[in-house]
């Protein structure tokens, strides 16, 4: 419940203050955002296996959001960005399926 | 193959089990878990939502950016158009009164008549007179043929080309034509037809088929036309499948150039004629402002 308040919160905080994104960020906002979904579909499916831990989920939201914006920001530097931002894009689609599929197997048994 | 299966197994984080384990064991649960819960998920909707509010924004002025810049492209075309009408209307007056102040004096008619001539002859002036129309057109398209380009359905063997128009207009003019337009643009001694793509250009402006040869001169000058080189050579584009059609007219009118710029101009003074210091005098000029 409060887990579910505090996404909302982020939500309402995010429409209403309508933070401005540095020119130098915007490239990896995008990466940024599969990270976090990476994460939070990973931790559906911990809560639906009934393994959920509060800081195993916060830490691998954070570090997947900062480890796909590294690797970005190397591919950047040596002129490969583009094809390791589609290659994270790969990886971590790859995983949201398959905790995607994990979820609904729970959730409809099927 | 071993990563794509570990990428498709392993999807949850080792951390969960690993989690699991610790708490099984009879570890106490981490202190302050569900503020960390709370402070990262207030992480992840701020995230989500400034990546849509962004993205949304920038839409935006991407789209106002374009309007911008069309609003102000049709701006200045009109006020190009208004400049150019003006400046039509000012040549035109301009020449109206050089011709009332040239007739006033005999010496002035006979300039005037020079004049004429040579507007006639470099294409500065509008022309009216009798002369021919030549008018031809690609070729009806065949899509069966062997040599149709399979994007645009059409023969490139049937479509007049720059060539053939430069041939003849090359032509026109040594029949004896005193002055010549190709789809209502006037010809000057420097006009350039060329083919840009599939377009004919001329004088840097797309024409499109049919293709209207316009000639004012002499009587004799289409019998000279048609009975010379340009007459076969039309024959042999009519093999090629293109149609043409030479058509005498009384009263043709041809309009000026607008390709004619000054080029070199010598104010009245300073004529070659008048003194040998006239361009020391050029040359002071250049030096005080």
């Amino acid at each position: 419940m409060i887990a579910a308040l505090g996404l909302v919160l982020g939500i309402v905080a995010g429409l209403f203050l309508e933070p401005t994104v540095p020119t130098w960020l915007q490239p990896y906002l995008p990466i940024a955002v599969v990270a976090a979904l990476d994460a939070v579909f990973g931790g559906l499916r911990a809560l639906l296996d009934g393994i959920f831990d509060d800081r195993v989920f916060v830490v691998s939201f954070v570090a997947n959001v900062l480890v796909a914006a590294l690797i970005v920001y190397l591919g950047d530097q040596l002129g490969v960005g583009s094809q390791l931002s589609t290659g994270v894009v790969v990886v971590l689609g790859i995983r949201i399926f398959s905790n995607a599929a994990s979820i609904r197997r729970h959730l409809f048994s099927a | 193959m071993l990563l794509l299966t570990s990428l498709v197994e392993d999807s949850l984080d080792d951390g969960y089990a690993r989690a699991a384990a610790r708490r099984a064991a009879g570890e106490p649960p981490a202190r302050h878990g569900r503020v960390v819960l709370v402070v990262g998920l207030v992480a992840v909707g701020l995230l989500l939502t400034t990546a849509a509010v962004e993205t949304r924004q920038r839409a935006d002025t991407v789209a106002e950016a374009r309007d911008a810049l069309t609003a102000e492209i049709e701006g200045r075309s009109a006020a190009n158009d208004r400049v150019e009408r003006a400046l039509d209307r000012a040549r035109a007056r301009a020449a109206r009164e050089r011709r009332q102040q040239l007739r006033a004096t005999d010496e002035g008619a006979a300039v005037e008549r020079k004049l004429t001539r040579l507007e006639t002859v470099t294409g500065a002036g509008a022309v009216t007179g009798p002369g021919f129309v030549l008018r031809l057109d690609d070729a009806p398209t065949d899509p069966s043929g062997a040599d149709v380009d399979p994007r645009t359905d059409q023969s490139d063997d049937g479509r007049v080309s720059d060539r053939d128009l430069q041939t003849l207009v090359n032509e026109v003019w040594a029949s004896g034509a005193e002055a010549v337009a190709v789809n209502g643009q006037r010809l000057t001694a420097l006009s350039a037809i060329r083919s840009a793509g599939e377009a004919i250009l001329v004088d840097f402006r797309p024409l499109s088929p049919p293709y209207e040869v316009t000639a004012v001169g002499a009587d004799d000058m289409r019998a000279t036309f048609v009975g010379g080189f340009g007459g076969s050579y039309l024959a042999v584009l009519r093999d090629y499948g293109i149609d043409y059609a030479v058509t005498d007219e009384e009263d043709l009118s041809l309009p000026a150039s607008a390709a004619v710029t000054v080029r070199y101009a010598v104010s009245p003074r300073q004529m070659p004629q008048d003194s040998d210091d006239s361009s020391d005098s050029e040359q002071n000029r250049e030096s005080t402002p």
